[in-house]
């Protein structure tokens, strides 16, 4: 069990996007909810962390159907900050690595050795397939140049490794804060965004390969 | 750093007063009580006085004895007692009561006090307000982290730096679920998370 890294899973938004009236973490795929999903992907994490916000109490109860280990991190003002304010909640007492892991996040299976196995910061990305994505640009050797909100090579999907003295605080997006840190390691990954009710579409057919 | 930890369901493995209770065959009364203080039909303060009232006619020392043998939180105690300059109990309950008990725990310990006759708790000679705690020591420069479960926490972990809910043996209040940063329910995990704001 990866006892060097601590993992903030970021739950405390109301989905608004998404348009199925509940946090994400909540929604069903396949017959599981999205955290049980998560939580089993990320099973060998020791240092679980979930930030909640809106439905605290209903995440909660999920969650502690799978395991008890987990420390429930408080984002009381989740309906005026995104991202990046719980990302920083959940890091700042964390283990000195703290893997960011948006809560409408999924990583196929077979690349999570890779995250696990990484002993660096590095910033997580995949193949463009979102319909409201973020960009990367990259280099030759696949480190992370710039963000942007136009286009790039990659799409940013997360999930992003650095160290927690580096983080401030926002009330913006993770990949805000990320940019002083700019040129990182990055880390190719096939991971989805569950943004748009597009998103959740196409999700429910990838992971039924899984 | 000051860890600040509530006694009873967060170092003790046990609520206390409930086992006293049952010992003398007040469950009753004692559970009447307790449970229109958890809907907040009984304000703590007043509900302290009337269980005091209630149990402060059973021997002391035999209270004393029997809450010397309550269960606690194995790896919440060492973390303690490997940390005993940076932790302090702050507990409601008596002096009396709990002198044997907290002799177990290797740090200082903040409580209410009685006074105590013929090995009979005749009046309540003051009630810890553990809010004050928490402003001494952040008084004193300390960052202060408050660990607790119930409503009567809920002001001290209002104002601490850092406040965990604690959900070892119950459910935390609800009403600190409003002002906690952390909500945990396993002990291990507590730990960890106490070692990590070292």
């Amino acid at each position: 069990m990866s006892s060097v890294k601590s993992v903030v899973i970021s739950c405390a938004g109301i989905g608004s996007r998404l348009g199925l009236g509940q946090t994400k973490a909540l929604i069903t795929l396949n017959g599981r909810s999205l955290i049980r999903w998560q939580l089993e992907l990320l099973k060998d994490f020791e240092d679980i962390r979930i930030v909640v916000g809106y439905q605290a109490n209903d995440v909660i109860k999920e969650v502690l159907k799978i395991r008890k280990d987990v420390i429930f991190v408080y984002n009381h003002d989740y309906f005026n900050t995104k991202t990046g304010a719980s990302f920083y909640l959940g890091a700042k007492d964390a283990n000195e690595f703290v893997i960011e892991w948006d809560g409408d996040l999924l990583v196929h299976p077979d690349d999570i050795s890779k995250i696990i196995d990484i002993n660096d910061e590095f910033i997580g990305y995949s193949d463009i397939v979102s319909d409201e994505a973020v960009f990367v640009k990259t280099n030759d050797k696949g480190d992370v140049l710039s963000f942007s909100r136009e286009h790039g090579d990659y799409e940013w999907t997360g999930p992003a490794c650095i160290r927690k003295s580096k983080l401030q605080f926002t009330r913006g997006n993770v990949f805000e804060q990320l940019e002083p840190y700019l040129p990182m390691k990055g880390l190719m990954v096939r991971a989805y965004d569950i943004d748009t009710y597009d998103d959740y579409k196409r999700i429910l057919n990838t992971i039924k390969t899984w | 750093m000051k860890f600040i930890f509530d006694l009873d369901g967060t170092i003790t493995a046990q609520e206390t007063l409930p086992i006293i209770a049952k010992k003398f065959h007040l469950e009753k009364e004692i559970l009447n009580l307790t449970n229109e203080t958890i809907k907040g039909n009984i304000p703590f303060v007043e509900s302290f006085i009337r269980r005091v009232h209630v149990l402060g006619k059973l021997p002391v020392s035999e209270i004393s004895d029997l809450l010397s043998g309550v269960r606690l939180h194995k790896k919440v105690l060492k973390f303690i007692n490997d940390n005993k300059d940076n932790c302090v109990i702050a507990t409601g309950n008596l002096d009396c009561w709990i002198e044997k008990l907290s002799s177990k725990i290797d740090c200082v310990c903040y409580n209410s006090v009685a006074k105590v006759e013929h090995n009979k708790v005749v009046s309540i000679e003051y009630i810890l307000n553990k809010d004050e705690v928490v402003n001494k020591y952040k008084e004193m420069g300390e960052e202060v982290v408050f660990i607790g479960d119930g409503n009567n926490d809920m002001e001290a972990m209002r104002i601490s730096d850092i406040s965990i809910a604690a959900g070892l043996i119950h459910y935390p209040a609800k009403s600190i679920l409003t002002v906690a940063d952390y909500l945990i329910f396993n002990e291990e995990a507590l730990c960890r998370q106490l070692n990590q704001l070292l």
